[in-house]
Order: C-alpha cells, then sequence, then structure tokens
C-alpha cells in the first residue's frame, strides 16, 4: 500500500472541503440547528427530564450526527468522483483497489472528526457540559473510531452505486434510519423488538453510546448514560470499518460499468 | 531488433450478449506512434481499456510495455499514461493541486515531482495559470493539462482515446502540435484512437476497427496502396462496404 498514495487522497479530499464553503458552512450549523428546534420539542416530552436537561442528553447524539454527516457523507463522495470521472483517473493509478479504499475511508475519518471537535468545543460549553480528562480523551477516541466506521461504510455504498441519482435513497434508508436508530435522540432501549434488533446493526449506535460514556458518565445511575459495554462499541465500530473497507475493494475494482456505459451509448 | 510496446493475442471482450471486441492481434513497436481508427461504437475504447487494466479481458492476452495486462495489472499501470476520453481532472482543484494529487497517487517523491511539474507546465502553457481552478480553463487547456497528467511519471506507453473530441480546430491544432512535440523529445510510444481519418494520417501505422474486428492494419500510404485510393476514408470503405462517418461523428 503506498502511503504516498492515501496521503494524496486525503489532502483532496481536505482541500475540497475547505474550498465548499456552503457545506462547511451548513455541517457546523447543523447540529446547532437541531440543538435549537428538536431540542425545544423534544425537551417538552422527554420522559427524564427531572434527572437531566434534555439539550444535555442529546449532546452525545448531535456529535454522534456530526460524525455521521461528515464521515458518511465524505465517504460517499466516492460517488461524485465517478459521475465527475475523477475515480477513472485513481482507478489507473498504479496502486490498489484497497488503497483507494483506506485512503476514502481516511479521508472521511479526518473529515468527520475535525468537524465534531469544532462543534464539540462550541456545543459542550453551551449545554453546561465539562468531561473530565479522561471523558474527553474517550470521547475523541469515539469520534475518530465512529467517524472510521461510518466513512468506511459510505465508501461501501458509494462503490456499490452507479450514480448520484441514488443518493436520495441512501439519506432515506440509511443516514435517516442511523440517526433514528442511535440513540442520538431518545434511548433506543424502548424501542420495539425489530427495531431495537437493527440497532446493533447501527454502528452510529455503537458511536453515541460510546460518546454517552465518555460525556454523560454522571447521569449513568439515572439510565442516560453508555448502556453498552465500551469493549463491545469498540470492537463493533472496528468491526464496521474493517467490513467497510474489504466491502468496497472489491466493488471499487468493478470500474467496467465505465466502458460500459460508455460502450451502451455508442454503440 | 526493439522489444514491442504493446503485444495483443487474440484479445476479445464481451458485455453480455455483446462482442465488444473480437479476436484482436496487433503489435505496436516502441516508439511508434500509432492509430486505431473506427467508428463510435468500433470497440476503441474497450480496447484501451483492457490494455489499461481497467477491463478483464474475456477472451485472449496483451502485454503492455513487457507485461501482462492480468497478471502484472499494476506494473502495466506503472507504465502507461491514459488521457480519457472525458476530462477526469478535479475541476474544483487549481492546476497545481491536480498534478500534485496525481504524483502522489503514482508515488513521485516531491522533489523529483516538483521540478517535472514546473517543466510541464512551462511546456504545456500553463505555467501562468497554475494556482487557477480547472473549471476556468478553456477545453483546449483541460485537454493540455489531461496530458500533461498522463506523462507526468514518463511512462513508455501513452494511450489518448480520443483526445480532440470537443475540442475546436484551434485547440485541436495546438494539441497535436504539442503531441508531436513530445514524441520527438522522448520517442514516447502513443497509442491514438480516433474517429477522424485526418487525424490518423500521420500515424506510423494504422488500424482499422470496425464492429470489435480489426478490418485493417499497416502505414496509411501502404493501406492506400493497397486498396487503390486516395485516403483512409476511402481505405474504410473499401473494406467494410460503407462509410466511416456512419457510425456518427461525436
Amino acid at each position: 500500500m503506498s502511503a504516498r498514495a492515501v496521503y494524496g487522497i486525503v489532502v483532496r479530499e481536505w482541500v475540497r472541503f475547505l474550498r465548499q464553503r456552503g457545506r462547511l458552512f451548513s455541517s457546523l450549523a447543523r447540529p446547532f440547528v437541531w440543538l435549537v428546534f428538536a431540542g425545544a420539542g423534544f425537551a417538552a416530552v422527554f420522559a427524564g427530564r427531572d434527572a437531566i436537561d434534555y439539550r444535555v442528553y442529546m449532546a452525545p447524539g448531535l456529535l454522534g450526527m456530526v460524525v455521521m454527516f461528515g464521515a458518511l457523507l465524505a465517504g460517499l463522495s466516492t460517488v461524485t468522483d465517478r459521475d465527475a470521472g475523477v475515480l477513472r483517473m485513481v482507478l489507473v493509478a498504479p496502486i490498489r483497489r484497497s488503497t483507494i479504499a483506506v485512503g476514502k475511508a481516511l479521508a472521511a475519518t479526518l473529515l468527520g472528526t475535525a468537524q465534531t471537535i469544532v462543534v464539540a468545543a462550541v456545543l459542550l460549553p453551551l449545554v453546561g457540559l465539562r468531561p473530565t480528562g479522561a471523558g474527553a480523551l474517550l470521547a475523541l477516541g469515539a469520534i475518530v473510531l465512529s467517524s472510521l466506521a461510518t466513512g468506511a461504510l459510505g465508501v461501501l455504498l458509494a462503490a456499490g452505486m452507479r450514480s448520484i441519482e441514488n443518493f436520495a435513497g441512501v439519506m432515506n434508508f440509511v443516514v435517516f434510519p442511523m440517526l433514528f436508530l442511535s440513540g442520538a435522540l431518545y434511548p433506543i432501549g424502548h424501542l420495539g423488538p425489530v427495531l431495537h434488533a437493527l440497532t446493533y446493526l447501527n454502528p452510529l449506535a455503537y458511536g453515541v453510546d460510546l460518546l454517552k460514556h465518555a460525556l454523560l458518565a454522571p447521569w449513568s445511575g439515572a439510565g442516560y448514560g453508555g448502556e453498552l459495554p465500551v469493549a463491545l462499541d469498540l470492537a463493533a465500530l472496528l468491526g464496521w470499518a474493517i467490513v467497510g473497507l474489504g466491502g468496497a475493494t472489491p466493488l471499487l475494482a468493478r470500474e467496467g460499468g465505465v466502458t460500459r456505459a460508455a460502450f451502451r451509448e455508442r454503440a | 531488433m526493439t522489444a514491442a510496446a504493446i503485444a495483443v493475442r487474440g484479445l476479445g471482450k464481451d458485455f453480455g450478449s455483446l462482442r465488444a471486441l473480437d479476436g484482436l492481434d496487433l503489435e505496436v513497436r516502441e516508439g511508434e506512434f500509432f492509430g486505431f481508427l473506427g467508428p463510435n461504437g468500433a470497440g476503441k475504447t474497450t480496447t484501451v481499456h483492457l490494455l489499461a487494466t481497467l477491463l478483464a479481458p474475456s477472451r485472449g492476452a496483451a502485454r503492455v510495455a513487457g507485461y501482462d495486462v492480468v497478471r502484472h495489472a499494476l506494473a502495466v499501470r506503472r507504465s502507461i499514461g491514459l488521457v480519457f476520453q472525458e476530462t477526469t481532472l478535479d475541476r474544483d482543484l487549481t492546476i497545481d493541486e491536480n498534478l500534485r494529487f496525481a504524483a502522489r497517487l503514482w508515488d513521485l517523491p516531491r522533489r523529483v515531482a516538483t521540478p517535472r511539474i514546473d517543466q510541464l507546465l512551462g511546456q504545456f502553457g500553463l505555467a501562468a495559470r497554475r494556482g487557477e481552478p480547472v473549471r476556468a480553463l478553456s477545453g483546449g487547456l483541460r485537454r493540455a493539462l489531461d496530458i500533461a497528467r498522463g506523462i507526468l511519471h514518463e511512462p513508455r506507453v501513452l494511450f489518448l482515446d480520443e483526445p480532440t473530441a470537443g475540442l475546436d480546430p484551434r485547440a485541436r491544432r495546438s494539441l497535436w502540435q504539442l503531441i508531436r512535440g513530445l514524441r520527438a523529445a522522448s520517442g514516447l510510444t502513443v497509442f491514438l484512437t480516433t474517429h477522424y481519418v485526418e487525424e490518423a494520417e500521420p500515424c506510423d501505422r494504422v488500424a482499422v476497427l470496425e464492429a470489435g474486428r480489426l478490418v485493417a492494419l499497416g502505414a496509411p500510404a501502404d493501406l492506400k496502396r493497397e486498396a487503390d485510393v486516395g485516403s483512409l476514408e476511402e481505405v474504410f470503405l473499401a473494406r467494410t462496404g460503407h462509410p466511416l462517418a456512419a457510425g456518427g461523428a461525436a
């Protein structure tokens, strides 16, 4: 695996991200919009309002949301690379397909982590959360690992997609379910058995759980901290990263679609 | 005797029930300017993608720069440059950033890449605009940048897939000047696909492709003499029974 190629892929994503002001602004503003509007609504019906302020409860979830939009969408950008033709150039470079998948996933990890740290620096003081040193460190680990896991998932989804038109489907059937089944907005323990089972497949659920371990430890007695063992969260996130990268690699190689599509147009 | 830059035996590719390429036999010599002429849909791009290891052959074998395209795909990709029919530049990045990105993908250390990029930008007339995003460039300059990026790593074989498609006559002329200059300076093997006969005329040898099959192969002058006609256009007509333009111009 060429470290220089991975570095090149990461640098390109970073430069593109910084240059897209709209994306930068909306990704940083999104959690605060949720804090204000969803926070107001949910706070009124939140069962635990005597034990914990809802805005404090939702803070780890909002960070998880930033991770997901930051890293998953960055991983999904592989599909726009395919549309714009850039992916062909990458595929003709003398590097393995796995190098491309790793480069993309690491770029997504960097973007997800950077955005989440910036948001956390404002959000946590805003809701009055002051994590301990160990808590902050665990939160950082949770942010990096969840970015890697959701970024790899994004690369996997993008590698399997033919065109950007499938994007809306991904938003409806992946992004929103992932968010609502993550425990970001409400505890998932009370969900029905089918939905609850699905949460075990959701990488974001493990990321948010880890963030709750890190940030909501004082409320764990009241049932609002992390619920799964930390080791399970870590292992599941790593597992998702490996599944995403391993699944994306052969799909990226299936680039025969490029010529096939061009051929069909002209035949 | 020089080694073959490209050696193809019985190469074929199917897409489902469609035979895109059928039993291609071909040898391109080191340093040769080789034209691959045929109407759209004849299988030119499929051939290039097979030789560039982007597609796996259904039948037959091919060696590029001495390496088997299936067993030594990475070595093949290291030895070739490929300019795709449609630009593959990142429009949001600057000229400089696009070349830096490519240099990293091709594993060129900075101390090698920096002088090479400076040299190419000078040679291709892009130096003054290196800090501009690609989206601000004309089609002709984008194409020039595509080619500069294609030869950044000093490949042995350069594939140009319909390089002038969509360019105005002036940009076309300056592009050919650029390619002539490159060949004169480096002895680079160039594999050109085109559906324009006039672009195939200056080639050392031309292969004429029709519906996935080779219908003629030789120096343009020899092909014309054999068919007793005055142009490659007529050679195509004589061999296939219909005019080249019938494939539809892009």
